[in-house]
């Protein structure tokens, strides 16, 4: 682990790598992403469709699904009670207060859901079950922590003691159901929290009876059960009017800021990040190309994607007669077809021979905690050295 | 909508079904060849006397009083048997007439046979649920391994064996063989069950009991074996469809231990369409056990209907054909109320 990390960081992630085996191949989705999470600050990951945001969310707390599978890397969480339950079993996953989840026990991981990290998703609809009420919904994810810190052995089971004829003799016998009534009453003051009106009539509704808005509401509600830490928000708003989308952003940095807790918002919308975030990070192709403060990145970019990104919003004051988009298209990901250049050369208008070696991430010259996949992090474009077409066999954007 | 208003709307709407039903089989007696009157008279019989039976039969009546004469039968009759039924007393012929074989009230022999035929639909559909759902879960949920190929290649072969082939295999096998199971027939049913339970004959019961398993055992598996193979498919996919859904990721998010995120959530909304299947399935089980209650000789109501086909005993095959109609619109009432008690999203409407 590289000691060079910020102290106050809650997570530092390093090189991690996730792979899909689908049918067309073997897919990189995530390729050797690292970023870090500070206490009490909203860190953005940005970048266009399929660039692998949402993947290394999930690849960080654990819940890539078959096919996928996270590969390699490290996740260092801070947790001095971890740390010193695992010091001596396997000193290898321990570095002074911070522990490397990644080599430790499944059971463990997903205990770490819920108090340590949770996350809301894109659409509200899919992300409830929709026979069950929002109320019940939330008070599972209450009455799991109340369970594990009654029990914190059996929290880590894969059961937790509730095995198939268990619940389907609580779900037959009347009134033995999972959650219990401190559960259900502590769901109704989270729904209240988070600004939905009459708490404990909508507690008893289902998700369909919701508005979307509302809905993402009371999934922020049901994130925040467990009092997590860190709470990752992929796409929080795409799904709702705009209207919605900035009260929802609002609740999120209330939230963010009564609780100090830190937040990850995964977003492709720039003007989100600008208005949220106090770091952020540039995915494109499965890579963080860049990273640093909010103001580094957004003031002075240095890797060409990201100068293209931010060329593409429209100024009102400064109403260009064009915008300029990038040339070309996000390559697919597909393990065969990824170059051994830069996987931005095809695309990027200052393209080097030096490009054809990929990039290793580089610290910006003469910026703290701002750094760049891109050999123009610490040097300067070289007109005479450009990549013609001709480096490209058969690139998309011809 | 309420329940109680649901259930008036369905029962009223059962009735135009159970009508329509009525028609269609009154229909059928006319087009189909073969008069009655043949199969209670020998051949050479004295036309006057053949004109006296066809009258007494009412067979010479213009169609629309006999179709008349059969529907209010049928109205008339169903709500005395109800009346009775409340008073205690024999419940009557139900206007459904009397068979032209024996003479006797169709509705007797039905009511005889109809515990027989539930009986054995019930244990099928309970043997096909207790088998199929659990088969479908560890399936789906170890997609790709031995145990998920094991319970497919089950499906796929119990999907397409024929039950006639599979009882006559079992019987072969088991009974003859091995002589585990009984051959055929129905040495005791539930109602003589309850009647030396009433007595008192608590040991004569538990045995008659054992019996009625043994011998119900090899018609019930014939019966559900294609039942089982459908719900453990349906499972399976209905399973990993939901599985794959974002409310699953969700609830690994929040916190969930596995097993409440398998079966408090994904089994529970897996099992909502296939409450339907079973309803729609135990329905059919009622009228199309007719094969597997030939093969095992079961007096049930397949039996009654096919003896009747054979002697051109139009009362018993209408009766019949109006009981089982009966029985499939009654199980899908309770399907529906079912299905809209289990999922919140479809209301009483």
């Amino acid at each position: 682990m590289s000691h060079t990390g910020h102290r106050d960081d809650l997570l530092r992630v390093e090189d991690l790598t996730t792979r899909f085996y689908t049918e067309e191949g073997q897919v990189n989705a995530v390729e050797s992403v690292s970023f870090d999470v500070r206490d009490n600050e909203i860190l953005g990951i940005v970048g266009e469709s399929g660039s692998g945001k949402s993947v290394t969310a999930l690849s960080a707390i654990d819940l890539v699904d078959s096919p996928g599978e996270v590969t390699g890397g490290e996740v260092w969480l801070r947790d001095a009670e971890l740390a010193e339950e695992f010091r001596g079993e396997s000193p290898d996953a321990v570095d002074g207060d911070f522990v490397d989840l990644r080599q430790l026990p499944k059971g463990v991981r997903r205990s770490l859901r819920g108090p340590k990290f949770s996350m809301i998703f894109q659409d509200p609809m899919s992300s409830f079950n929709p026979s069950l009420t929002v109320g019940e919904q939330i008070a599972e994810a209450v009455e799991v922590q109340r369970r594990a810190s009654a029990n914190p052995r059996s929290t880590r089971s894969r059961t937790q003691g509730y095995g198939l004829g268990k619940l389907l003799f609580d779900s037959v016998v009347p009134g033995r159901e999972y959650t219990s009534d401190e559960s259900r009453e502590r769901a109704v003051e989270l729904l209240d929290q988070v600004g939905i009106p009459d708490p404990v009539e909508r507690a008893e509704e289902y998700p369909h009876q919701f508005s979307g808005g509302m809905l993402q509401r009371a999934m922020v509600a049901q994130a925040l059960a467990g009092e997590p830490d860190v709470l990752f928000a992929d796409e929080p708003t795409t799904a709702l009017d705009v209207t919605i989308q900035a009260q929802i952003l609002d609740l999120l940095r209330d939230i963010q800021q009564d609780r100090g807790m830190s937040v990850v918002l995964i977003t492709h919308d720039l003007g989100v990040i600008a208005r949220m975030c106090d770091r952020v990070g540039v995915m494109y192709a499965g890579e963080i190309v860049e990273r640093g403060s909010l103001e580094a990145v957004f003031d002075e970019p240095t890797h060409p994607y990201t100068q293209g990104l931010l060329g593409s919003i429209p100024d009102v004051d400064d109403p260009a007669p064009r915008l300029e988009p990038i040339e070309g298209n996000v390559p697919n990901l597909i393990d065969s077809e990824m170059p051994d250049r830069c996987y931005f050369a095809d695309r990027c208008p200052k393209a080097m021979e030096s490009c054809l070696e990929h990039p290793e991430e580089r610290a910006v010259e003469g910026e703290q905690g701002h750094t760049a996949r891109c050999v123009l992090a610490d040097g300067e474009y070289d007109p005479e050295r450009a990549l013609d077409e001709s480096h490209f066999e058969g690139g998309d954007g011809e | 909508m309420s329940l109680a208003r649901f259930l008036i709307k369905r029962l009223l709407q059962g009735v135009f079904v159970v009508w329509g039903v009525i028609t269609i089989v009154f229909g059928l007696r006319v087009i189909a060849p073969g008069d009655p009157a043949n199969v209670l008279l020998p051949p050479d019989v004295n036309p006057e006397v053949r004109q006296q039976v066809v009258a007494d039969l009412g067979l010479n009546e213009p169609l629309y009083v006999q179709y008349w004469d059969f529907v209010t039968g049928i109205a008339a009759g169903v709500p005395e048997g109800l009346y009775n039924i409340v008073m205690g007393q024999p419940v009557g012929g139900l206007g459904l007439g009397t068979s032209l074989t024996t003479g006797t009230s169709v509705a007797s022999r039905v009511g005889r046979s109809l515990p027989a035929t539930l009986e054995l639909a019930i244990m099928a559909t309970v043997v096909a649920i207790i088998i199929a759902i659990p088969l479908g879960v560890v399936s789906a949920t170890n997609r790709h391994s031995g145990p998920d190929y094991g319970a497919t290649l089950f499906s796929l072969a119990g999907i397409s064996t024929p039950n006639f082939w599979l009882g006559v295999m079992l019987i072969i096998v088991l009974s003859v063989q091995f002589n585990l199971f009984p051959t055929s027939q129905r040495a005791i049913g539930v109602p003589g069950i309850f009647d030396l339970l009433l007595a008192g004959q608590l040991e004569a019961a538990g045995d008659g009991f054992l019996t009625w398993l043994w011998y119900i055992t090899l018609p019930a598996i014939t019966l559900g074996t294609y039942f089982t193979a459908l719900i453990t498919r349906l499972t399976r996919s209905g399973m990993l469809d939901e599985l794959g859904k974002t409310y699953v990721r969700a609830s690994r998010a929040k916190g969930l231990p596995e097993s409440l995120v398998r079966y408090k959530h994904v089994l529970r909304n897996t099992l909502i369409p296939i409450i339907t299947v079973v309803g729609l399935q135990l329905g059919t089980l009622v009228g199309g056990a007719v094969i597997t209650e030939f093969v095992f000789d079961w007096p049930g109501l397949g039996q009654v209907l096919i003896n009747s086909i054979n002697s051109r005993d139009w009362p018993m095959v209408q009766g019949s054909l109006i009981v089982i109609s009966v029985g499939f619109v009654v199980v899908n009432i309770v399907v529906d109320t079912l299905y809209t008690l289990v999922n919140p999203r479809v209301g009483f409407d």
